[in-house]
């Protein structure tokens, strides 16, 4: 086997639940999936789905209480993180493994210039001098697009999306073998957004790193991802190599996110989104979860959960319709 | 007469390396009823731009005029009043939601702050009405903003916003946080929204295809200036501006079989810090000559159509 084909990462069965109160919120249910070096895996899916839930799961960063992981493995390559030490992770977090957080404040020291956060995060895991940290922390925030006079700035004096730049260019100056890229690029614009994308694209090459990218933004996964998983309550419900994923969408539900974005093209005046909501994720239906608002419902869907079926070689679907005509 | 006027309005911060010129001499108006949208890159100054207009943040000069009366210094009582014709949904839904109070609470300030509603049976069936309008469930009307994801928390913000009917909302990037169909329920509420009270967004958003979707207008913004601004229709139709051409080309593709072609964008980032008088753009400008140092004028290119670029005859 070569080295290219190694998974290097693993999630096997991972279930991780909140409580609230009395009721326990499942986030992720049985969630697994494969990573191999250099490869891009994109999770999709509506808000509370369990995206962000299953990257903080890996870097075992899930706030307890009110989370718990109930049950699941998670190896790189080959280390069971499940096991390691509070201490052993602490050096893999920020070093071997980085996440850029969907939300940039709970990321940033609002007492700190933005400059000395980059810099303190390339101290702790490189043997950087300190000049040397800040020439590369100034080169890091030049290469996101933000000129480095701006250094001795503090968080509050930034835009949302220079804020995100910032903790992507801090996730990305130690250069991680695996990013756990989180909505990364949500409050961008698109000629920024280029940019970020590309300079995760070198990193790819450069280091071979692997990534798991967080989006709701189909466009950026059908340029950045090789897989895609399509997560719905919890649960993978597709999952496919991307451009397979992009021609032949099986669930409903993915069919259904590609007819809710606004067309730059069609003069269609009213967006078509998936009627209805997700379910209640203290209380999920036994059956498919998506049934309630799927527009081909059978009885079955309800009174049980579909399989994951391989309908094409590496195309996953869990859907009972899957593979036959609708 | 438009329900606003913004005119040469200017919003600059004293920073540690010099003065950031956020907003530098932008005028534009809004009629009753319209959308106008504001794109340009992160950090050009889109949400200064906004909360300045809507008296979050004290002009540095220039003026805002609403419904022909300036409101750019006023305060006290008409500064409240003021407050509710004009009211913002916030770019992060993370931090603009008090995290010590519940949802419902949270829904009802804005309510109980009026004045307007007498009984607590009114405020209570008047939140519940926003809260089924924007879509946020009954159970979750006891939860605190930290248990919500964000786009169930900017559903929040919504119903804030539009607690006292506003004649004017500023949107700033309301739908960025959201997933696609969610966007699209969002998207849909603030149109039909807009349909039945006849309330102007300025709609701030980087997202291309949004833009495109709800605005009647659009002003593009680079670094704290106006580069173009025209008809939604024509900006898309008859794109002048190199940097509005720059960014229409880096919309990414949901077409696997047609990537995009981007026209790219290299050379130094200017800073807005003290920046120099010429084209605040020309440092990655494909088509920038030494006229470009000189600064450059808004122009009217064809009817409501103006540009900011000395080069476009040429370039076009
Ligand atoms: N309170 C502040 N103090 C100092 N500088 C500020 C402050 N608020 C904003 N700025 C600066 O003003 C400029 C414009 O920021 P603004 O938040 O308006 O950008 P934006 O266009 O909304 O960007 P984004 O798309 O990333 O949200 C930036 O250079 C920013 O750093
Ligand atoms: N700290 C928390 N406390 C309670 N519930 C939470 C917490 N974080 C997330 N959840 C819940 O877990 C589910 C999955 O959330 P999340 O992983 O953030 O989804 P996504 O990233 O796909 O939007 C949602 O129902 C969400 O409300
Ligand atoms: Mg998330
Ligand atoms: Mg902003």
């Amino acid at each position: 086997m070569s080295k290219a084909d190694e998974v290097f990462l693993k999630v096997e069965d991972l279930e991780v639940i909140y409580t609230s109160g009395k009721k326990n919120v499942q986030a992720v249910n049985k969630v697994s999936f494969e990573l191999k070096k250099g490869q891009t895996i994109a999770l999709v899916g509506e808000t509370g789905a369990g995206k962000t839930t299953i990257a903080k799961s890996i870097l075992r960063i899930l706030p307890n209480p009110p989370a718990k992981m109930l049950g699941g493995r998670i190896t790189l390559e080959g280390r069971e993180l499940t096991s390691l030490s509070e201490e052993e992770m602490l050096d893999i977090r920020g070093g071997k493994i980085a996440m850029i957080f969907q939300d940039p404040m709970t990321a940033l020291n609002p007492l700190m210039t933005v400059g000395d956060q980059i810099v303190e995060g390339l101290l702790l895991h490189n043997d950087y001098d300190k000049d040397a940290a800040e020439n590369r922390a100034k080169e890091m925030l030049e290469l996101v697009g933000i000129p480095k006079d701006r250094f001795v700035e503090y968080p509050y004096q930034f835009s949302g999306g220079m804020k995100q730049r910032v903790v992507i260019a801090m996730a990305l100056a130690c250069n991680p073998l695996l990013l756990l890229a989180d909505e990364p690029t949500t409050a961008l614009d698109v000629t920024i957004q280029a940019q970020v994308l590309d300079l995760i694209r070198n990193l790819k090459e450069k280091y071979n790193t692997s990534m798991i990218l967080i989006t709701h933004d189909l466009g950026v996964v059908a340029e950045t991802s090789d897989t895609v998983a399509v997560v719905y309550a919890g649960e993978i419900i597709e999952y496919a190599d991307k451009r397979e994923l992009f021609i032949n969408p099986c669930h409903p539900y993915t069919n259904g996110l590609f007819g809710s974005l606004p067309g730059m093209t069609e003069g269609e005046s009213r967006l078509k989104p998936i009627a209805g909501s997700p379910p209640d994720p203290t209380d999920l239906p036994k059956g498919c979860a998506f049934a309630p608002r799927c527009p081909y419902v059978m009885d079955e869907c309800i009174e049980s959960k579909p399989d994951m079926k391989e309908i094409s070689p590496g195309h996953f679907c869990r859907c009972i319709k899957a593979g036959k005509e609708i | 007469m438009p329900l606003l006027e913004v005119k040469n309005l200017k919003k600059y911060f004293k920073v540690a390396s010099g003065i950031n010129h956020a907003v530098d001499d932008i005028s534009f108006s809004v009629e009753k009823g319209e959308t106008l949208g504001v794109v340009g890159e992160s950090g050009c100054g889109k949400s200064t731009l906004g909360r300045t207009i809507i008296h979050l943040q004290e002009a540095t000069d220039g003026n805002v005029i609403l419904n022909g009366e300036d409101i750019t210094h006023v305060h006290g009582k008409k500064l409240k009043e003021v407050r509710e014709k004009m009211q913002i949904i916030f770019q992060d839904p993370y931090s603009s939601l008090n995290p010590r109070i519940r949802i419902e609470g949270t829904i009802e300030e804005p309510l109980r702050h009026s004045g307007k509603f007498k009984s607590k049976a009114e405020l209570k069936e008047e939140t519940n009405r926003l809260m089924e309008l924007v879509g946020i469930d009954e159970r979750l009307r006891n939860a605190y903003p930290h248990e919500l994801d964000g786009g169930r928390r900017q559903r929040v913000g919504i119903a804030r916003a539009l607690a006292l009917n506003p004649e004017f909302i500023v949107c700033d990037e309301p739908v960025s946080a959201l997933d696609v169909s969610i966007q699209a329920q969002v998207l849909n509420l603030l149109m039909d929204l807009q349909d039945s009270t006849k309330v102007s967004y300025m709609f701030v958003t980087h997202d291309l295809s949004v833009v495109k979707h709800i605005s009647d207008n659009i002003c593009v913004m680079y670094l704290g200036q106006l580069v173009e601004k025209a008809s939604t229709e024509e900006l898309f139709r008859n794109t002048l501006h190199p940097y509005t051409k720059a960014l229409l080309s880096a919309i990414p593709s949901v077409d696997i079989n047609n990537p995009m072609k981007r026209l790219e964008l290299k050379g130094e980032i200017t800073s807005p810090i003290d920046p120099g008088p010429g084209c605040r753009f020309a440092a990655r400008c494909p088509f920038a000559t030494s006229k470009c140092k000189e600064p450059q004028k808004l122009r009217e290119i064809s009817k409501g159509h103006f540009v900011s670029c000395c080069r476009i005859e040429e370039i076009n």
